[in-house]
């Protein structure tokens, strides 16, 4: 049973590792929120047409931690995320809740930022400078007719009024060359590009200002396998020098778990499970994180049969008055069809699920693939 | 095969009504006309008034009925033009684009040419050298227009064919091994449905033009009542400058209405094409009602309820 | 390079085809209009003006078609475009005369155009939904109504009755034509309501075309980076017009030959002396050397004018600049 994890086992030992080394370096505690989401909820459109992307979502991120999103498409894990930067295009609305930003400037002082209430100059000085996004595809959010360098250029210069032009240039190219690239691509357009190389530019943009989050939305969808690893990779070493907090969003589990801490599963709008990576991976608790870890071939190690997940997510329009999996799901029993189960916590490993199954009251019994104890090899992922 | 719903907003319905009006007008004006439009038989200059609704030309002749004459000829040549020049610039620009190799090549040499050559001083041209017989036949006129008018709908449609011709649908038809020309015309072309309506629009308004400019400027049977022959005997009779006003603003003002009707149903075509176009989400009134601002901005999503309850902390918060 | 020289043969293409029309035209017509013509000749043309128009026809001598054809093109070439029946004098020495006006007239009205309608739509692309959005059905009523109309109309409220503008002609019966100062105010005072009016009425077509383009730039990617960067709202407005007024650049093409014929009327209207108002006095008097000549010099600038923008457009947008083909 997953009450019966030893306390040992929590994924504390890994922190030791490259991250608490990077969050002493930028003189931080380790500990501190770099993000709040509390009880944030998304809709599109209102009244009869209202659809809810995002329910009732509560998150915390530390400093320099990775925290990945997954989950099938129309999950809303991207509404999530564009809706709490207030990037979400009409017909979203936020419908509730509350996401601080907790910025520190210049001098270290921490200060936090409410983004649901910021009016748009307050969220213009947060943007990029301490909050910045990639995008699944580069070719798209790089502007077309615009040489690659003025990429850098707008943003330092928009952001870093102190610096010359001289300056910029320079920074641009050290930018480039931290994500492997040669600086003539400053001079180049995006077509001219390939795949990798615009990822990796829109990468160093996104870090050109050093801010303390960098939002991923599938980055490495569109790449070939190979640039995915490589880019998965750099991100990793990427993060160990300069300490970032990163929230990852992807539909492949199997990528996360090479990258995050944390893995939140998003399912029509809600998590349905939270827990460290590696404790996720090996011993997934909710049905649905079973079916995701099926879906996809592992980057590296045993390989798992692929059984992917019948059925289809459900209309967000019309939502299922129980448990939104539960049509698709191998383990439902009647309650399920009815009652909602929220995101409770899973013994004391700090690792919450929302399924009835793990209902204490309920008596009922935890299938064996989803009572599994995690190997202890997740504890030492931090060295990967 | 898409249908061609269009979207029910106000522009588009305004535009059908306006269609509507005029082609209601161009088939009953003749007989709704209360006199014999190159009748003289009346005094010369007469300002509106019950008996003439926009009186009376130098000559003596009833505005009025001009006009509800007149619509005919320009609606049918607008009509036989557009459909002529939409049917052209469907067979070249669908064979162009799914044929592709030298074909292509010759029929988008050809359309771009005709797209250079600036299309109503050809017309004049050529219509300077009709006998004046035809010059009187909508359907030659109607045919010249459409020769000038073809080219950029082939190219649209060109553009459009080449993006669908490498689709599931296409493909399978091919292997079934149906003929060339089935392929284009009953497979690709009733997915270029919003692409021709649009096109067809764009050339019956340029029809319009182009005819009453040939009109105005004497180059149609000055016998035939059209909208443009009105303005040219308004403007040979210096109306404009005798402020004769009712001769010459209602067959402008009808020229003007029919195109802003063409476009209007355009712009719902365009939405149609064009999701990006529609008005997405939340209506006007939606947005008053919720207090959020009176237009989407962008990178400021709204937040619906102005101050939100305050909540309690969150209990389960990420591995502490 | 490679482009602009594609565009240049297209256009020389395009100029071969014009000139080849107005060589078959007249002899498809029934009853060959050429011979018509030159029996209409009255005794004001003299025998060697009578030749000239026989030879800008290709009716040198007795010969083959294709001999014609040379004949027509050599000619041409020679600048010989036949002498009008109507004023008596040789076609290029007319044309000479108007065609400064005309290009004076539509070229400043068609840029100004150009440049304030793609600014507004680019403004009513970007704030969709406000109160602007109301401009709309006007803009497109305005994009609806021929030019001339709206000239005349323009001509008998401003002019004739408000007397605000001067009206007919191209400047005042008394200023000496020349570069003198009264001559080039006159000039400027009379231009003003026939550009006023090619404006109005060739503005709403640039307005709702880049309007519609920079709403759906606005929904691209780079668009939302660009406010993900916190850039201001100026700058994230110019990432998105920057791309949104390349369609405009190239249908230019389309639109370039649709302002050009409507502003001719526009000349007719206010008695420009410019290409537009001797348009109509040769059709009038079926003076075919003059239509011909006109309908030649017509193409000729609206197809420089479309290498012009191809050249424009190639600069402004780096794909094609890297793209050989197209």
């Amino acid at each position: 049973m997953s009450a019966t994890i030893p306390r040992e086992h929590e994924p504390t030992a890994l922190d030791d590792g490259v991250t608490a080394s990077t969050g002493a370096a930028r003189g931080v505690a380790r500990r501190e929120p770099v993000l709040e989401i509390d009880h944030f909820s998304v809709d599109y459109g209102v009244g009869e047409n209202m659809v809810r992307a995002v329910s009732d979502v509560t998150l915390r991120l530390e400093r320099s931690r990775v925290l990945g999103i997954a989950g099938e498409s129309g999950s809303g894990k991207s509404t999530l995320v564009y809706a709490m930067t207030r990037l979400l295009r009409s017909p979203g609305l936020i419908s509730g809740g509350e996401v601080t930003l907790h910025v520190t400037d210049e001098a270290g002082t921490v200060t936090p930022v409410n983004l649901v209430s910021a009016t748009e100059s307050e969220l213009r000085k947060v943007r990029w400078s301490h909050v910045s996004i990639v995008l699944q595809s580069a070719l798209s959010a790089l502007n077309p007719v615009l040489r690659i360098g003025r990429e850098f250029d707008e943003v330092l210069k928009t952001h870093r009024r102190h610096l010359t032009k001289a300056q910029r240039r320079a920074r641009a190219v050290e930018l480039l060359r931290m994500v492997g690239l040669n600086e003539d691509r400053l001079d180049r357009y995006p077509h001219e590009l390939s795949g990798g190389q615009r990822q990796r530019v829109m990468i160093a943009v996104a870090l050109a200002l050093d801010p303390e989050l960098v939002i991923m939305d599938e980055p490495t969808t569109a790449l070939d396998v190979v640039t995915q690893r490589e880019i998965i990779s750099e991100l990793g070493a990427l993060r160990a020098q300069f300490g970032f907090a990163m929230i990852f969003i992807t539909h492949d589990l199997s990528l996360l778990v090479e990258l995050a801490d944390e893995i939140a599963v998003m399912y029509a709008g809600s998590i349905v499970e939270r827990a460290g990576a590696r404790e996720l991976y090996e011993a997934p608790r909710h049905p649905y994180t079973l079916g995701l870890l099926h879906s996809f071939p592992p980057l590296h190690g045993e390989r798992r049969e692929l059984t992917g997940i019948p059925g289809t997510p459900p209309d967000l329009a019309d939502p299922p008055t129980g448990c939104s999996f539960a049509p698709r799901c191998a383990f439902a029993m009647d309650r399920c069809a009815n009652d909602k189960p929220s995101l409770v916590e899973v013994g004391d490993t700090g690792r919450s699920v929302a399924c009835w199954l793990f209902d204490d009251a309920s008596g009922s019994r935890v299938p064996v693939a989803l009572s599994r104890v995690p190997s202890r090899a997740a504890t030492t992922k931090g060295e990967t | 095969m898409r249908g061609l719903a269009l979207p029910r907003s106000p522009k588009v319905i305004l535009g059908l009504g306006i269609l509507g009006f005029f082609i209601v007008m161009t088939v009953i004006g003749p007989w709704l006309a209360p006199y014999d439009p190159s009748s003289t038989a009346f005094t010369a200059l007469l300002t509106p008034s019950s008996h003439h609704w926009l009186g009376t030309t130098s000559l003596g002749q009833d505005i009025f009925s001009q006009l509800l004459v007149g619509a005919r000829a320009t609606m049918v040549v607008a009509l036989v033009a557009g459909l002529v020049a939409t049917l052209l610039s469907m067979i070249i620009g669908i064979s162009a684009g799914y044929l592709g190799g030298v074909p292509d090549d010759g029929l988008t040499l050809l359309s771009n040419v005709f797209l250079a050559i600036p299309g109503v001083p050809l017309l004049i041209v050529i219509d300077s050298y009709l006998p004046v017989n035809s010059r009187s036949n909508e359907f030659v006129i109607g045919l010249i227009i459409s020769l000038t008018g073809w080219a950029w709908g082939a190219r649209v449609l060109r553009a459009q064919t080449m993006s669908l011709r490498n689709r599931d649908f296409v493909e399978a038809a091919r292997i079934i091994g149906e003929s060339r020309r089935r392929i284009m015309f009953s497979e690709i072309a009733p997915n270029l449905l919003p692409v021709l309506a649009s096109s067809l629009l764009f050339t019956v308004l340029y029809s319009i033009g182009a005819y009453v400019t040939l009109a105005y400027i004497g180059l149609t049977s000055t016998a035939t009542w059209n909208w443009g022959t009105m303005l040219y005997w308004a403007q040979a009779n210096n109306a404009p400058l005798s402020n004769e006003w009712y001769w010459f603003v209602p067959p402008g003002i009808c020229i003007a209405l029919v195109g802003t009707g063409l476009a209007l149903v355009n712009f719902g075509i365009d939405e149609f094409i064009n999701p990006r176009l529609r008005a997405a989400g939340l209506t006007a009134r939606q947005r008053r009602q919720l207090h959020l601002p009176r237009r989407a901005r962008l990178g400021l999503t709204p937040v619906l309820s102005a101050t939100p309850a305050p909540r309690p902390r969150p209990t389960n918060a990420v591995a502490k | 390079m490679r482009i602009v020289a594609r565009r240049l043969g297209l256009y020389l293409l395009t100029a071969w085809v014009a000139v080849t029309a107005n060589f078959i035209l007249p002899r498809l017509m029934p009853g060959n209009p050429v011979q018509t013509l030159i029996g209409k000749i009255t005794s004001q043309v003299t025998p060697a003006e009578i030749r000239a128009i026989r030879l800008s026809f290709g009716l040198g001598f007795k010969e083959g078609l294709v001999a014609q054809y040379f004949t027509y093109l050599g000619q041409l070439f020679h600048g010989n475009l036949g002498v009008s029946i109507t004023l008596g004098a040789p076609v290029s020495s007319i044309l000479r005369e108007s065609v400064p006006w005309t290009i004076g007239l539509i070229g400043i009205s068609t840029v100004v155009s150009f440049v304030v309608g793609t600014v507004a739509g680019a403004m009513l692309g970007w704030t969709r939904g406000s109160r602007f959005d109301s401009l709309i059905p006007t803009a497109t009523f305005f994009q609806a109504v021929p030019y001339f109309f709206l000239g005349t109309v323009m001509l008998l409220v401003f002019g004739s009755n408000l007397h605000w503008f001067p009206v007919l002609g191209a400047y005042s019966q008394g200023a000496t034509p020349g570069w003198n100062w009264s001559f080039v105010a006159s000039v400027i005072r009379y231009g003003e309501l026939p550009v006023i009016s090619i404006i109005l009425s060739s503005v709403a077509g640039w307005m709702l075309g880049m309007r519609n383009m920079m709403i759906t730039m606005v929904g691209e990617d780079f668009v939302l980076m660009a406010v993900a960067k916190g850039l201001p709202r100026r700058k994230v407005i110019m990432h998105a017009a920057r791309n949104a007024v390349l369609p405009s650049i190239a249908n230019l093409s389309l639109a370039i030959g649709l302002v050009v014929s409507g502003a001719l009327l526009v000349e007719l209207v206010f008695n420009y002396p410019g290409v537009g108002d001797l348009l109509l006095q040769a059709v009038l008097n079926e003076d075919y050397p003059l239509i011909q000549g006109i309908f030649l010099v017509i193409t000729l600038t609206v197809l420089a004018a479309n290498l012009i923008a191809d050249v424009v457009y190639l600069v402004l947008d780096p794909r094609t600049r890297s793209e050989a083909a197209v």
